[in-house]
């Protein structure tokens, strides 16, 4: 049994004095590319960040909503690899979009990543017989690995011996003994990086004749030349026997004539051997267990483990739902409550820059595109960082403590109900706070229709955003009456939420219906051993997440107020606001603090009024009259794409009043006696507002929402989807109750 | 997927029958050949030893402990694994 510091070879040990043969690029002058790969919770991606640091990138795969994790790792000769974070996998045979990644990054027929030079397959050592598996099918793939034994310092604690060498010699790969939690045996790995790893030799297949007979017909009519003539025939063939799927890289690797004959020899095989599928799994498990029996040994009996304890509570029947529903309600504090002052500190802070940079601009169109226009915007991406950071940090906590799963596994029947999987009950409940990080949470959810039926509802939720709104109508026209013991106000209040909860349980229901339908996946959820937290990794997760908001969304969302910007601006109405300003200027000089006040805002309003904005606000009128709505709340609805709070400042502006944080009793009252100057009736009623407020509650007016559905669907067809989806929900509701409203003389 | 064997049939129970903490050995994995395979892939093929160690607290889903992983699979999915109880 070698020391963990060791790498155990597979062949003969090399003389450390020998020259090494270090290829840090290939031929073509490409960086060496390493794939790093395993079975979810094997400790891979702390692998990846030990090895790593900060020096990663994130991007998604062409075409599907796979991540692409790379880094780059400085080996001990000083040269640089490229390092690939590859998703945790359970086969290499997938039944998800994620596991085709994986096959077909190591089979190199990936687009736009190279066939890697070398995989390091992680495995957690204590639970070795299950993670295996994988790895034997990777080792078939016949391109250099090297095995790595993660959380060796675990097993040694659980009474766990594995003897290194052998497990070398048996699986024909070096084998890496380390801790890449407390980096122990990190660095010998790098050495072992650093070396020529030939390719292993083939494992003997359990596979029973006819079998056998169809992987060499196929194997034998695959091309000589393209990229799969690299990794091994056998496993190339099994893999298309086993592709049942439509389209895929593997599948568009091959020409169709094979494709066409792979068809034919699978229903061959389905009718002289029924479940020829299972032969592998039958066969790699024995050979496991062989492995097993020589390889690891119990120094001691396994004792009634600290995870039985913490799960008698945590999964217990009554203590379970109670203690996920308070953490719950910590977590939802935090993202809601938690991050406000910070907000608060990043607003007056983007308005201290303003200040700074406005006087030393010239006044004019350029101060006001950078004030309005950029710094608001940047200020707008930025605002949701702490949300962003506080929601990921909890949820790197909960992941790898191993409590994500827990609380999966005891929401999984409420959530089901629904149509959808108990992971997604945490970015649900985020998206009360903020739909944009609860959106970003969806990738805990493992099952694609899943996940997007998550996004796609998540929006319903009535987020912070809207409170403000609800807050200005309801205190504007909602009297102060008590129903009961409760007050009206708090009655209506709890209705806009419910509302919005019970749309999108009707959304979900009828995605998974409809545009979403499909067979039910298999569920089937690893529950990891508790662990503390590696706090390396969980700081990088919400750096990593944070960032990848700013870069990716923040760009969609500062271009979009930019425009925003430009539409509330122009064009100028010189005829009216001149007038106005020369009385400005006379004020100014007088030093009639009252009028000057009252007269900039009036210069504001007739300027929006005028603008493109103020212009589309009438343009939409006829649109959104049946609503209740005239074209006043028509520019704020629009002007709230930027963000739904924009609302409330919009319509102060519309009626020349100052900034509506400090004034909102003012907007109220003025709201309150608006009257039409041609019939003289009031412009808005208690109904106008509750339709108002439906449709805020259901319309999908957040550019920032819209960009990270794009971001994170890697499409522009699922957000136009939302867009469309929620605002025509959002017109009907509103419609049915204002026109139900005045048929019952309610108007 | 394994051949439905008719003479395991009798004394074979659904996983999902049995009742917290009981054990038993595999005998088939019946269904959708895609789904048996999976399950399969994740260790519990015929005459491999499993656990039934909690069920959630609402009765679904299910914990199983099979070859030193915790595994949560739905009571619809156990019920196509048939085991021998021991």
């Amino acid at each position: 049994m070698s020391t963990p510091s060791e790498v155990a070879e597979a062949a003969l040990p090399r003389d450390p004095r020998e020259p090494l043969s270090p290829r840090h690029h290939t031929p073509t002058g490409r960086r060496r590319l390493i794939a790093i790969v395993g079975s979810p919770n094997c400790g891979k991606s702390t692998l990846f960040n030990k090895l790593t640091g900060l020096r990663q990138k994130v991007a998604n795969y062409p075409g599907v909503t796979v991540e692409k994790k790379a880094g780059l790792c400085t080996l001990p000769d000083g040269c640089v690899v490229e390092l690939l974070d590859l998703p945790g996998t359970y086969s290499l045979r997938p039944t998800s979009p994620d596991e085709v990644v994986v096959r077909d990054v190591l089979l190199g027929v990936q687009p736009d990543t190279a066939l890697p030079d070398l995989t390091l397959f992680v495995l957690d050592a204590t639970r070795l017989e299950r993670q295996l598996y994988v790895c034997l099918q990777a080792i078939e793939i016949g391109r250099p690995v090297i095995v790595v034994l993660n959380m060796m310092d675990t097993a040694k604690e659980e009474g766990l011996e594995i003897d290194v060498d052998l497990v070398a010699r048996v699986l024909g790969t070096p084998v890496a003994p380390v801790s890449a939690k407390t980096g122990e045996g990190i660095e010998s790995l790098r050495e072992a990086m650093d070396r020529d790893v030939p390719p292993p030799h083939p494992l003997k297949h359990g596979l029973p004749q006819s079998v056998r007979d169809a992987v060499d017909r196929v194997s034998a009519m695959l091309p000589l030349r393209g990229p799969l003539t690299q990794v091994s025939g056998r496993h190339v063939a099994l893999a298309l026997l086993l592709d049942e799927g439509e389209d895929d890289p593997l599948l568009r690797s091959v020409p169709a004539p094979v494709r066409d004959k792979v068809r034919r020899l699978r229903n061959t095989l389905d009718e002289a051997v029924p479940e020829w599928r299972v032969h592998e799994p039958i066969g790699h498990y024995q050979a496991i267990e062989e492995l097993i029996g020589t390889v690891a040994r119990r120094t001691r009996a396994p004792r009634a483990s600290a995870r039985e304890r913490i799960d008698k509570v945590l999964t217990h029947r009554i203590f379970g739902p109670v203690l996920f529903v308070a953490l719950m309600a910590v977590v939802f504090q935090s993202v809601f409550a938690w991050a406000m002052p910070i907000q608060d500190l990043i607003d007056s802070a983007v308005s201290a820059v303003g200040r700074v940079i406005g006087p030393i601009l010239p006044a004019g169109p350029i101060r006001s595109l950078v004030v309005d226009g950029v710094i608001a915007g940047v200020g707008a991406v930025v605002t949701f960082v702490p949300q962003i950071a506080i929601l990921f940090l909890f949820i790197a906590l909960m992941e790898d403590s191993g409590y994500l799963a827990r609380g999966a596994f005891i929401m999984d029947r409420v959530m089901r109900t629904f149509g959808l999987s108990g992971r997604a009950f945490i970015p649900l409940l985020s998206s009360f706070a903020c739909a944009i990080p609860g959106i970003m949470a969806t990738r805990t959810i493992d099952n694609r229709r899943d996940r997007l039926t998550t996004i796609l509802i998540a929006p319903f939720m009535s987020c912070s955003a809207r409170l403000p709104v609800y807050a200005l109508l309801i205190g504007a026209f909602i009297p102060n009456r008590r129903v009961g013991f409760l007050s009206l106000a708090g009655l209506i209040l709890f209705a806009l939420y419910f509302l919005g909860i019970l749309t999108a349980v009707l959304v979900a229901w009828t995605l998974r219906r409809t545009a979403l339908k499909g067979s039910r996946p298999l569920y089937v959820m690893e529950l990891p051993p508790y662990r503390l937290p590696a706090w390396r990794s969980v700081l990088v997760t919400v750096a990593e997440r944070a960032w990848l908001f700013v870069a990716k969304a923040g760009t969609v969302i500062l271009a979009v107020s930019i425009v925003l910007w430009f539409l509330a601006s122009y064009p100028k109405n010189h005829r009216a606001i001149q007038p106005l300003e020369q009385k400005l200027e006379q004020a100014r000089t007088a030093g009639d603090q009252a009028a000057t006040v009252s007269l900039r805002n009036e210069i504001a309003g007739a300027s929006l009024r005028a603008s493109f904005a103020g212009q589309a606000g009438r343009l939409i009128e006829p649109l959104i009259k049946p609503l209740g709505f005239d074209w006043k709340i028509g520019i704020a609805l629009l002007s709230s794409f930027a963000a739904r709070e924009v609302m409330v400042s919009t319509m102060a502006t519309v009626y020349n009043l100052d900034d509506a944080e400090d004034n909102s009793v003012s907007l109220r009252s003025k709201l309150r006696h608006a009257k039409d100057p041609v019939t003289g009736k009031p412009d808005y009623t208690p109904l106008v507002a509750v339709s108002l407020m439906v449709f805020f509650v259901l319309a999908c007016q957040c550019m920032s929402t819209v960009a990270v559905v794009k971001r994170e669907t890697n499409s522009w067809g699922w957000p136009i989807f939302m867009i469309v989806m929620m605002n025509s929900l959002a017109w009907v509701a509103s419609f049915a109750v204002f026109q139900g409203g005045k048929l019952l003389g309610w108007g | 997927m394994t051949p439905s064997s008719g003479r395991t049939q009798h004394k074979s129970r659904r996983l999902s029958e049995l009742t917290p903490g009981a054990r038993g050995i595999i005998r088939r994995v019946s269904g959708e050949s895609r789904f048996a395979r999976r399950l399969m892939e994740l260790g519990l093929v015929p005459g491999t030893h499993v656990e039934l160690v909690r069920r959630a607290p609402m009765g679904d889903p299910i914990e199983l402990l099979v070859r030193g992983t915790h595994f949560s699979i739905r009571g619809s999915e156990a019920d196509r694994i048939y085991v021998d109880p021991i």
